[in-house]
């Protein structure tokens, strides 16, 4: 049974087209993955259908009826809801006053409270067992986060579930306890919309798929009639026709020592961690989720003024106790999050660009404009960014091209050791090839090294050398040639020890 | 609805910087317009000059306000007011009406402002407590300061004739301390978007993660916001007692609201990351050509800061507010 | 790691909160208190420092709510003003009945401060501080046009709002009532009633979670601005309040008396705990700063402080009280996604 039918829809951002006609049914009881590169328009027709922004043109049709929500409320309370990529939790508040946040049963005017921690307690119990409900949100790691989110969602009792990249936050078991909830869900009858970058998990979950680009529906693919063929739709998301993976580049890392860490500890979060990073080299760092890879990260990095470690680039002693002191011995860091870490999303792409630069020792007191702004032109070429100018602000560039931008900072810098903290993160399929083909170049070209941490384990597996795994913040086991696959890389995160 | 039900056109949308500030400008104009219609000499061009000078003391502590706005972290620097009397208190006395100790002035001057703004600076920076409180408790710690210093002597003292000149004076028509002005906005414009520091403090109020990130030693440089800040507060006190002949213990106090509302209206985010000081200075004329003119008018206390009042709420409303487009 | 039980834990997630660092602040204040002020815990001293901290309460209970909404309010001691004036101005000594219409039109003159400022605020999403700002003056104008000078009638039973005993006239039952409870601590106990009221319903909730994240909470479906619009006018309710024991107080209005009252009222809040970014905190402690702020002021008093040096020391003291429940905070909270930890 159709429970939602979207045809024609329109909208406009300014002067940008998201959607410019936007076609999409699903049923009740089935799990529609939704697929399309950064920009295609498939979020913003999934925040439309859950009301979180108005249509300019088109009709959506809902159990039926024709409806148009004002506001996302209005569509919970019709029973669609949707799950957030950017976490809409309230921090201060606690996981059960967030999940029936919006839509709290009262008793007479008061807050029926003693309910509302029941009905939590049962959606928790379904979703993760064990989760505190009393804790507060901020105290949550984002996997859990991710979880209260999806609860929030069903404690409206939803016909139709969009979950827009859930599974962005959470490591593969917790994926599969999501899968299995979701099937569950789907057999009482509930619809489900589903979104992911990653392909395996589309492949898994979802019964059919629609595929967006530029802004409209470009096609179905119901996975029970036409089977469940990779290419194929990496083909109509891209609209080109070319393998889902890129070829490992065959070149064999140099002998020499790019980077030598000896007992590097902070707090709790890193213990005792020792390695080599070779010259030409991608050192993959693996595990199950936040057991320490991004603290590694950043801990290289120079972030934590406490950290203790033994550490020599090049031979050369190095202080990771300040991100300036990293950025000198060119150990640059290319952020995870680059919305709240790496871009200054009000100023302009030179601005950006050239931002790194300013904490560099021997810096001319007045920035040279002319010399910097040919620096950016060709590092803009080099990474195919799509901005017409370097003075636009880069807020205005879609997320793929915005992340080539923290990439591209350190073009000119002369990188010895590139630190990668999840760097495709929700990029899609085109600039994250375009992100791992550069990548290559450089280590091929420059030889220079490279410390990857990837939250999916496909581009791990593509890309590195050597493989990390860790566990509480020690590296328990170090993968070389074939043993980097996604079993071996599994077993090994599992195991304690 | 939300935030969205009062929708006065496309105007906020499109308004982009250089707009803004040709608006500002044409504000003021109708205002002295409108002054001329009410009143008549209003538009004089003494008028004029007369309300340039009396706002540039607002502009130049608008100018603290914007250092340390812009760099983030809810600055702001309720402190200016008292640091600036406390310097004019202490040095009038050291001058005495003589260009000889003028030199002495000035260091003592900046002492007290080095003093202050590190205090201030380490615990906005360093401390992580909320600027807001902690200018305002360092600008009663400094007013107790004045307090225990006038207890148990009288002020005395007068600027040196150099500061008069630069502060109260007019070559021909034209008032000194507009000089001072001029001069320094290009300068602070400067600094800020062409220098590493200028781009360091955008930087850390845009985005502190980033910045920090990206090797910008974000504490250091709000510290130093605020350091300039005091300094610039403390000379702008010696100007102050060059422009009054004297000290008296509230010579400050006055300017530090208006000051934040000349740089919020020039366009100073208060959350950090951009500011125009051109947009402050305009701000402060504005502010100052409408106390003009309601004083003018005639309609007494009362009617003076009612009139003041609505007017800057309603330039708030199309100036600063922050709709967001759903 | 020594003692991991839970009860360890719990107890060591208490100490963590800053609530916790206000009540020993208080605590060691009263004890300073009695130990310069012998007979502080005498009925009548007693009385005379309840009436003396009154205001301060009810103002600082009223700017806690506005600050955890997300905003602040710059106006609230002009507002304060502002209610005395036309209580005064609409009353005539002669007539008992006016003080009735007194009474009623402050309120609605509170409500109408507590819609612009929310309008301002939540609506139109003017940064408060400025916001506020602008309106402070708008309520001294119309201050000053209603009393240029300070003065005013005032009706006699209006004193029950400051003491029962000093109004002759009144009932026996209220004259005990008055005896056993001061009118005082009946103003801050209406308050406390009406926000304990409050923070059971939904608008109560709702505040806390505008505050914390106002981006959550509309994508929640929360009325952000209309929450906000309700914290402000809560805010002028408080601030009737402290009218009405003012004008009982003074039987008079004055467009300049509420002016060092609005910073202070900002300071007591922070000072038990709220946090200036919104979100968190408690109305109950916004008193207990507004009392330990009080006290501050009187233990300088008695200790024999050189009135000279009164500021200064209030000014300190202050920044170590806001230091140590600001402190706490920072130790215990973690950040949403490490975000800022970094800086």
């Amino acid at each position: 049974m159709k429970v939602l039918e979207a045809s024609g829809i329109r909208k406009c951002f300014g002067g940008v087209v998201a959607l410019a006609n936007g076609n999409f049914s699903c049923q009740a009881g089935r799990i529609t993955g939704l697929l399309g590169a950064n920009g295609s328009g498939k979020s913003t027709l999934s925040k439309i259908i859950a009301g979180v922004y108005r249509a300019d043109a088109g009709e959506i049709r809902f159990l039926d009826r024709a409806v148009q929500y004002r506001n996302p409320n209005e569509a919970r309370k019709a029973g669609i809801a949707m799950v957030f990529q950017n976490l809409s939790l309230v921090p201060d508040l606690r996981v059960w006053q967030n999940i029936v946040l919006g839509a709290e049963t009262r008793r007479g005017p008061f807050l029926d409270d003693r309910q509302a921690r029941r009905v939590s307690q049962e959606i928790v119990d379904q979703l993760l067992p064990g989760l505190d409900i009393h804790k507060l949100a901020c105290e949550l790691n984002p996997g859990e986060m991710q979880i209260v989110e999806i609860a929030k969602a069903i404690s409206a009792d939803p016909r139709l579930l969009i979950l827009d990249e859930p599974t962005a936050a959470l490591e593969k078991a917790e994926v599969k306890s999501l899968f299995r909830f979701m099937r569950s869900l789907a057999e009482r009858g509930v619809a489900i919309n589903f979104t992911s970058h990653r392909l395996w998990e589309v492949m898994e979950i979802c019964d059919e798929v629609t595929i967006f680009r530029n802004g409209a529906n470009v096609g179905s693919i119901d996975f029970a009639v036409d089977g469940r063929d990779p290419e194929k739709i990496v083909s109509c998301i891209t609209g080109v026709a070319q393998k889902a993976s890129a070829a490992k580049p065959a070149r064999p890392p140099s002998p020499e020592i790019a980077l030598k860490v000896e007992g590097l500890s902070y707090g709790d979060a890193l213990k005792d961690i020792s390695f080599e990073l070779r010259k030409g080299e991608i050192l993959g760092i693996g595990g199950l989720a936040g057991q320490g890879q991004h603290e590694l990260l950043l801990a290289l990095a120079g972030c934590y003024p406490g950290v203790d470690c033994l550490a020599e680039a090049d031979g050369k002693r190095v202080r990771l106790n300040r991100p300036a002191n990293a950025i000198r011995n060119s150990i640059l860091l290319v952020p995870g999050d680059r919305e709240l870490e790496g871009l200054f999303m009000k100023h302009s792409v030179f601005n950006n660009m050239i931002f790194p630069k300013l904490g560099l020792a021997r810096q001319p007191v007045f920035t040279p404009r002319k010399q910097y702004w040919a620096e950016c032109e060709a590092a803009i070429d080099l990474l195919s960014i799509k901005a017409h100018s370097l003075d636009m602000p880069v807020r205005a560039l879609s997320g793929g091209n915005q992340q080539k931008i923290v990439v591209g900072r350190w073009l000119s810098f002369d990188a010895k050791v590139l630190l990668l903290a999840d760097p495709a993160k929700g990029v899609d399929i085109g600039a994250k090839r375009d992100l791992y083909r550069y990548i290559a170049d450089q280590v091929r070209e420059k030889r220079v090294s490279v410390i990857l941490y990837a939250s999916d384990i496909e581009e791990l597996v593509e890309c590195c050398d050597r493989l990390l795994v860790m566990y509480e913040g020690q590296v328990i086991a170090t993968l070389e040639g074939d043993d980097i696959n996604e079993e071996t890389i599994i077993s090994t995160s599992m195991k304690v020890g | 609805m939300n935030g969205t039900s009062i929708a006065l056109s496309g105007f906020r949308r499109n308004a982009d910087k250089q707009k803004k500030l040709i608006i500002a400008f044409l504000l003021i104009v109708f205002l002295f317009v409108l002054g001329q219609v009410a009143v008549s000499n209003f538009l004089s061009f003494g008028q004029v000059l007369l309300t340039i000078k009396l706002a540039s003391f607002i502009a130049l502590f608008g100018l603290c306000q914007m250092i340390v706005m812009v760099g983030g972290g809810d600055g702001l620097d309720l402190s200016v007011g008292y640091t600036a009397t406390l310097t004019a208190v202490l040095t009038a006395s050291i001058m005495n009406g003589q260009n000889a100790n003028l030199g002495m002035a000035l260091l003592v001057a900046l002492a007290i402002g080095l003093l202050v703004g590190a205090a201030n600076g380490f615990l906005a920076a360093y401390v992580k407590l909320p600027p807001l409180i902690v200018t305002l408790s360092m600008s009663l710690i400094v007013q107790g300061g004045i307090n225990v210093y006038t207890a148990g002597a009288d002020i005395t003292g007068k600027p040196s004739p150099i500061l008069q000149t630069i502060a109260a004076k007019s070559t021909g028509v034209f008032p000194n301390i507009l000089v001072v002005l001029l001069v320094i906005a290009p300068i602070v414009m400067v600094v800020l978007s062409r220098t590493k520091w200028g781009l360091a403090l955008l930087g850390a109020g845009t985005n502190e993660t980033a910045a920090f990130l990206g090797g910008v030693r974000v504490k250091r440089v709000r510290f130093a916001s605020f350091v300039i800040s005091g300094l610039l507060a403390s000379v702008i006190g010696l100007l102050l007692l060059g422009n009054m002949g004297l000290a008296f213990k509230d010579m400050g106090s006055n300017y530090v609201m208006p000051s934040i509302a000349a740089a919020v209206v020039g366009g100073v985010s208060m959350s950090g990351g951009e500011g125009n000081y051109f947009g402050v200075i305009l701000g402060a004329i504005f502010l100052q050509t409408l106390t003009n003119l309601l004083v003018a008018i005639g309609w007494g206390d009362a009617g003076k800061w009612l009139g003041f009042g609505i007017v800057l709420f309603t330039l708030l409303i199309v100036y600063v507010s922050d709709r967001r487009v759903r | 790691m020594a003692n991991n039980s839970k009860g360890a834990r719990a107890l060591r997630k208490y100490l963590a909160k800053p609530e916790f660092s206000t009540l020993l602040i208080l605590v060691a204040m009263l004890i300073l208190a009695a130990f310069l002020q012998r007979n502080f815990f005498d009925a009548k001293p007693l009385n005379r420092t309840l009436n003396a901290f009154t205001p301060l309460i009810l103002l600082a209970m009223g700017q806690a709510v506005v600050i955890i909404s997300g905003g602040l309010d710059l106006s609230a001691g002009t507002a304060l003003s502002l209610l005395t004036c036309v209580m005064t101005s609409v009353m005539h000594k002669a007539n008992p009945e006016t003080g009735l219409y007194a009474i009623l039109a402050a309120f609605a003159v509170a409500i109408v401060i507590g819609v612009v400022n929310g309008i301002g605020m939540g609506y139109l999403r003017i940064p408060s501080v400025i916001a506020t700002f602008a309106t402070s003056y708008i309520w001294l104008g119309a201050a000053l046009f209603l009393r240029p000078t300070p003065g005013g009638e005032s009706v006699a039973w209006f004193k029950v709002f400051y003491d029962v005993k000093v109004y002759a006239n009144a009932p026996p039952a209220l004259k005990a009532f008055g005896a056993a409870v001061p009118s005082a601590l009946t103003l801050v106990l209406v308050g406390c009633i009406f926000w304990f009221v409050l923070s059971r319903t939904r608008t109560g909730r709702y505040i806390y979670a505008v505050g914390s994240n106002n981006t959550s909470a509309y994508e929640s479906g929360i009325n952000t601005a209309r929450i906000q619009l309700w914290a402000c006018v809560i805010n002028s309710v408080f601030i009737f309040l402290a009218a009405l024991f003012f004008v009982g107080q003074n039987q008079s209005g004055d467009a300049r008396m509420g002016d060092p009252l609005t910073l202070r009222a900002i300071a007591a809040a922070v000072v038990g705990g709220v946090a200036l970014a919104g979100g968190r905190g408690s109305v109950f402690f916004a008193l207990i700063g507004a009392v330990i702020l009080s006290l501050v002021n009187k233990i300088i008093f008695f200790a024999n402080i050189p009135y000279a040096y009164q500021t200064l020391v209030s000014g300190v003291i202050v920044i170590i009280a806001i230091a140590s429940s600001q402190g706490y905070t920072l130790y215990s909270r973690k950040s949403m996604a490490r975000r800022g930890k970094l800086a």
